[in-house]
């Protein structure tokens, strides 16, 4: 008698992998990952995404150094940087944009507390760095990284340069840059103050450097070409800055009028302020056209100071006793001008107004006075091209001076690129071959990466891509509301001193904004893809980290990809 | 020890299962089985029985159940009749198919319209081909041991077995019935031991998709079943003889040595008729006696041996295959063909006692009459009791 | 993290095989993936047809690693029933039997022998796996197809006339012990229900909701996402049912309207402003009615 066997029935002998369904499939997933916006955006080019992981899981430490690949003053960015990167947070479709930037200033303190990372400075090479202000620093820094000795030349008795004469200490206390300034000097940086190029310094000195970065700044006045503006009670709000972080607590008399309403007005009206002066600030356009920093400007008026629009100045009329009549034309707006922002046009209507001081705060020009003939200038700059190359040999320069836009984050940003481009010039004197584009290492349509010329990334990043995750390819839904912790965080004192003002988030509010980020375009295994594959087709690496997709499985419904949390999967057609 | 009982022939059935000691009971009552499973249901209440009685919502739910047991390696029971058996249609091809050993009493029972609760072969019959077993039973100890015979048969060819009693003639009908004892069953007749089955430690799966390239295996292999499960009952008849000392044939044949005339049957009819055949031997006429008891797998080679060389066969169908006929007449007439024609008997097929209507020993006697007095029948189906 | 992690909440273990025939994007194979991971190895499941019938594999195949038995379309609870008693009878009490039914083997051919196993408190799990039409067969309309829905025997001119039939009143009527809606787009939820499920003897009802790609004429990749928006607009609310009296939501529904989810979707394409509407209103009642339930 015979056993019923596995011919007799309909009994399975084994499994359906035997079906290579994934034949079936005309699109396939491919894990990419992709560029955050919030790094895209960055002025400095910094890795942000790539901190946010590491503090993701608590690796606080690593999250420095990363950040210090890029920006070598994060304690002061995170202070004074207009953070464009948290306009660009995917976050802002769900419950506002993580505060990036009080989190930066968090690993910014963080990272003063001990000594930078430093490497030898094996290279033979010497560069000079001429300005030291957040250009120059930034250039001096990446080339003391990457090896190189570096002397810079500042004019001023302490180094710095618009960090110390133009943001005032309420923002930016000195100790915090007394101390970044340490960092930068213990890798192995040369200071030279008080030698002004073209007086102390000639130029033929500077010959002598294998490779120079001019970053002078733009400290010269931009008259306004009316009348009475040489009068002693019209002052440089530069100049007015300057004199008060430097110690200086001048006689502001009672009234104050600031002109401008960039950022440079809201120091001078706010440092006014708390010279007891009754500060109003007068500007051509309207709120919305301010360049200031939105928080900046409700600050300034917080602590009291009154903005007065559609007003641009005609004539100043000195009174008696030192007493100015400061008279306006009215304005409208009309037209977007070259900036995209509504110019104003003038109405005829006339009004005057009383000061006892009035405070200039509406440009400078570029220091470039000292510049040897054959370096070309366009439109009042140094012309550079990105890696701060200037028609002369041997000879860089960014920042102020080289027509960047007037941020200390753009200024680092310049600095860093600058760095990148004196490394390739001196590697391609120095004979070697195969050396990288730098414009190869841009993120996305952002900056360049120090890293990525470096070639070190330590964040793991999967095939990348440069395509930034866009509001369209986060998955809102699976972030539970997590609401933005205020990311300013007033003293409580009146407007009087002139301790700093923002005291920043605490550390751990400040990891908690951390964790609110989507980590947009970076894996982090968050296992979605595998839980949510109906395939059965996706595994983890034999390795453990990271995943697979077994292509023999994988039909291409998509589901992966469009469940990604982050945009870290892309859907490809086959054969492609 | 044995005992000897006066029951009904539904309580044989019950008998049967508790000895059995099926593990599973899964049925749903219907007029005239519902008696099997109130037994059972005592049984299984006063713990004589050993078993899970799932009270199901239908008779399709109720083989349903069987299936979902059986496939899991359980001994399991139901009984029906007519409707409920005709409810149950497509799962009788899905046990079969599944190769499940389940044992299903029908209580033959009329098909409505209009309602008739009484017997008529015609429900078991036209289950024909769902490739179930079928013996059909003459008296109550019959129905007693062909139960117990029915699971040791089930399991031994994977296939399911109905036992096929008469609705009151034998479900309702109170005789002595002697009952084994139950270590003796025990050793007939083993705890189940399933080979393939719903297991976790060794996980298949069951009733999957088959194509056409191996669907026409599988029905071979349940045709092979069938062939074989002819040749393992006799086996288990005679093993049944040795333990108990009786035994019943998948067919029987009585006085058919010299016979002029073989009267074929199943069910109490062959009662009926044993006593008629009896007395006209007494009387000197050559008439025989062939009881068919088992109908699937049809016993094609042991009826012809027992008709080979008979001029005439009078086949007694309790039911009808309208636009044919009696389904027994029908079978065995195409079992005979092969028969040389010279020894092939002419078969005379009467319809008789559909619904209940009774069939009398005279009722018998006038077929034998008429089964002589024509050469040949008539046509192919011969209506008894009715002006056809 | 404002991420809502659940990968610690999904076992690892696999127990449904890759190359089983399931369309791309198929709510249901997700959703059996998902059930298998938290039920265990120690599991029988039973299936009556469905397009899982399918999915599984052909003859020799199965692309499930526990014991699968195909049975007849209206047959799931019953044959369910004859599995668990023939485990009762081997003393296994610990291996869930779970019946893996589509909609119409559960809202309309099998509804009857669900029905007697719920009456008798079979100790079973029974799963029906919603796709809202008899899709196996390619997409004709079943009692659990909702009201406006094509499908080709309800066409566009003449699209399903009556509400979807409200399976999970009717579950509650027979006071099982357990009985909960869940979607493979709440994972967590899911399993959650399933492990409690698990732990409960007696019957227990499984409603999951899986979108049908090819069925319901939308993009594969949305599966999760209409699932999710069925949940949120209040067409498939998430809840579970003790004793068939203490009804509980398992999560919150926002109410979002039932406009980007109907109109999401082919089967609804014929839909007017008007109908649209009348989509509304229905689940707007619906809802009123199960809030009725819920605060009981």
């Amino acid at each position: 008698m015979s056993e019923i066997g596995p011919r007799d029935l309909s009994v399975s002998s084994t499994t359906t992998e035997m079906n290579r369904t994934g034949s079936w499939k005309y699109i396939r997933p491919v894990y990419h990952d992709r560029v955050a916006p919030c790094n895209e955006r960055c002025p400095v080019g910094i890795d942000i995404e790539g901190y946010m992981n590491l503090l993701r899981e608590d690796r606080i430490d690593e999250a420095v150094d990363l950040l210090l690949r890029e920006n070598p003053m994060p304690a002061v960015t995170g202070r004074v940087c207009d953070h464009p990167c948290e306009q660009a947070c995917n976050r802002c479709g769900l419950d506002g944009a993580v505060a990036i930037h009080a989190v930066e200033r968090m690993l910014g303190d963080r990272a003063l507390e001990r000594p930078y990372p430093a490497a030898p400075l094996r290279q033979r090479e010497q560069v000079g760095v001429v300005g030291s202000g957040p250009a120059g620093l930034a250039c001096a820094y990446h080339l003391a990284r990457l090896g190189y000795p570096v002397t810079v030349f500042e004019a001023a008795r302490e180094p710095g340069g618009m960090l110390r004469l133009g943001i005032p200490e309420y923002r930016l206390p000195r100790a915090v840059l007394d101390l970044q300034l340490d960092r930068i000097r213990e890798l192995g940086v040369n200071f030279v103050c008080g030698v002004r190029l073209g007086g102390d310094l000639q130029w033929n000195v500077l010959s002598w450097f294998d490779a120079v970065f001019m970053a002078p700044g733009a400290h010269l006045p931009r008259p306004l070409g009316v009348p009475g503006e040489g009068h002693a009670r019209v002052r440089q709000g530069l100049d007015f800055l300057a004199d008060v972080n430097g110690g200086q607590r001048p006689d502001v008399g009672g009234r104050v009028l600031v002109i401008g309403g960039g950022n440079t007005a809201m120091d001078c009206a706010r440092t006014a302020r708390r010279l007891g002066g009754a500060v109003s600030v007068m500007y051509r356009r309207t709120r919305a056209e301010m360049p200031a920093i939105a928080e900046e400007i409700q600050d300034a008026e917080a602590e009291g100071v009154s903005l007065e629009f559609l007003a641009a100045p005609v004539a100043f009329h000195p009174l008696d006793a030192g007493v100015l009549d400061a008279e306006f034309e009215r304005m409208v707006l009309g037209e977007p001008d070259a900036s995209g922002r509504r110019s104003p046009v003038p109405t005829g209507e006339r009004f005057r107004t009383r000061a006892d001081l009035v405070l200039l705060a509406t440009g400078e020009n570029a220091s470039i006075e000292s510049l040897p003939l054959n370096v070309d200038i366009e439109r009042g700059a140094i012309r550079v091209d990105e890696l701060g190359t200037t028609t002369v040999r041997a000879f860089f320069a960014g920042g102020d001076a080289a027509g960047h836009e007037r941020t200390v984050a753009h200024a680092l940003g310049a600095g860093k690129r600058a760095a990148l481009g004196i490394d390739r010039y001196l590697r391609q004197a120095r004979g070697e071959r195969e050396l990288r584009d730098p414009v190869q290492t841009r993120v996305a349509s952002g900056n360049l990466s120090m890293t990525r010329w470096r070639g070190d990334d330590p964040v793991r990043r999967v095939d990348p891509v440069e395509e930034v995750v866009g509001p369209a390819d986060v998955n809102l839904t699976h972030f539970a509301p997590a609401a933005r912790h205020a990311d300013h965080k007033p003293n409580g004192e009146t407007a009087t001193t002139f301790v700093e003002v923002n005291l920043g988030l605490s550390a751990a509010d400040a990891l908690a904004e951390a964790h609110r980020c989507f980590n947009c375009g970076v894996c982090n295994e968050c296992e979605l893809c595998l839980i949510y594959c109906a395939d059965v087709a996706i595994r983890r690496t034999e390795g453990g980290a990271r995943f697979e997709i077994d292509l023999d499985y994988c039909k291409g419904c998509g589901v992966c990809a469009e469940e990604c949390p982050r945009g870290a999967i892309s859907m490809t057609r086959e054969g492609l | 020890m044995a005992i000897r009982k006066v029951i009904i022939g539904n309580h044989a059935v019950s008998w049967g299962v508790q000895l059995a000691r099926a593990e599973v009971i899964a049925a749903y009552p219907i007029t005239p089985q519902t008696q099997v499973v109130e037994a059972l249901s005592e049984m299984c209440a006063s713990g004589d029985l050993d078993a899970r009685f799932i009270k199901v919502e239908s008779e399709h739910s109720a083989m349903a159940a069987c299936i979902g047991a059986s496939a899991t390696g359980a001994r399991a029971f139901t009984a029906t009749s007519s409707q409920g058996l005709a409810l149950m249609h497509e799962l009788l091809h899905w046990a079969s198919g599944g190769r499940h050993p389940i044992v299903m009493a029908d209580i033959n029972r009329a098909l409505g319209p209009g309602w008739n609760i009484w017997t008529d072969q015609t429900d078991s019959l036209a289950q024909r081909d769902t490739g179930w077993v079928q013996l059909y039973c003459e008296t109550n100890q019959e129905v007693l041991d062909t139960t117990i015979m029915a699971f040791k048969l089930a399991e031994r060819v994977n296939l399911p077995v109905m036992l096929v009693l008469d609705a009151f003639y034998l479900s309702h009908t109170a005789e002595p019935v002697e009952i084994p004892d139950i270590a003796e069953i025990d050793a007939f007749l083993p705890k189940r031991d399933a080979k393939l089955k719903l297991d976790t430690s060794d996980p298949h799966s069951f009733g999957a998709l088959v194509k056409p390239d191996a669907y026409m295996e599988m029905r071979l292999a349940l045709q092979q079943a069938m062939r074989e499960a002819r040749v393992v009952f006799d086996e288990i008849e005679e093993e049944w003889e040795q333990q108990f000392g009786r035994r019943y044939g998948a067919v029987e044949a009585d006085y058919t040595e010299d016979a002029e005339i073989v009267i074929v049957a199943a069910g109490t009819m062959v009662s009926t008729a044993r006593h008629v055949v009896e007395q006209r031997r007494a009387a000197g006429e050559r008439i025989g006696l062939v009881k068919v008891k088992m109908f699937r797998p049809f016993p094609t080679e042991t009826l012809r041996a027992a008709l080979r060389g008979v001029a005439k066969v009078a086949v007694l169908d309790r039911n009808l295959s309208p636009g044919h006929g009696g389904i027994f007449a029908e079978e065995i007439r195409s079992g005979l063909y092969e028969v040389p024609p010279d020894d092939r008997p002419k078969v005379f097929g009467y319809v008789l006692g559909l619904g209940g209507r009774d069939i009398r020993p005279e009722t018998i006697g006038s077929i034998i009459d008429r089964t002589r007095a024509a050469a040949a029948p008539e046509r192919e189906d011969l209506w008894v009791g009715v002006e056809a | 993290m404002s991420q809502i992690m659940i990968k610690d909440a999904v076992p690892d273990r696999e127990l449904m095989t890759a190359g089983h025939l399931a369309c791309p994007g198929c709510g249901g194979a997700l959703a059996m993936r998902m059930v298998l991971k938290e039920l265990g190895p120690q599991t029988i499941v039973v299936m009556p047809a469905c397009c899982w019938s399918v999915i599984a594999g052909p003859y020799p195949q199965s692309s499930l690693r526990v014991p699968l038995y195909h049975t007849a379309f209206e047959t799931g609870a019953a044959c369910a029933s004859g599995v668990r008693a023939a485990l009762d009878m081997r003393g296994d009490t610990e291996t869930t039997v779970m019946v893996w039914a589509g909609d119409g083997g559960t809202f309309d051919i099998g509804l009857q022998a669900l029905s007697g196993a719920a009456e008798r408190n079979e100790d079973i799990l029974y799963v029906c796996y919603d796709n809202e039409a008899y899709m196996n067969t390619g997409i004709q309309r079943s009692s659990a197809t909702p009201w406006g829905a094509w499908t080709t025997t309800t066409p566009a001119q003449q699209p399903q006339a009556n509400p979807k039939k409200d399976i999970m009143a009717i579950m509650a009527a027979h006071r099982i012990p357990y009985a909960a809606t869940a979607t493979p787009a709440y994972p967590v939820d899911l399993l959650e229900k399933v492990r409690r499920a698990r732990a409960v003897r007696g019957m227990r009802f499984l409603h999951i909701l899986a979108p049908c790609p090819p069925g319901w004429k939308f993009s594969d990749e949305r599966s999760m996402e209409l699932a999710r928006m069925a949940v949120r607009a209040r067409i498939f609310p998430l809840l579970e049912v003790e004793d068939g009296l203490h009804w509980r939501f398992t999560i919150d529904h926002p109410g979002d309207p039932v406009e980007p989810y109907v109109r999401a979707q082919g089967r609804f394409r014929h839909l007017d402003d008007a109908q649209l509407a009348t989509v509304q209103e229905r689940v707007d009642e619906r809802w009123e009615e199960l809030l009725g339930r819920v605060m009981r």
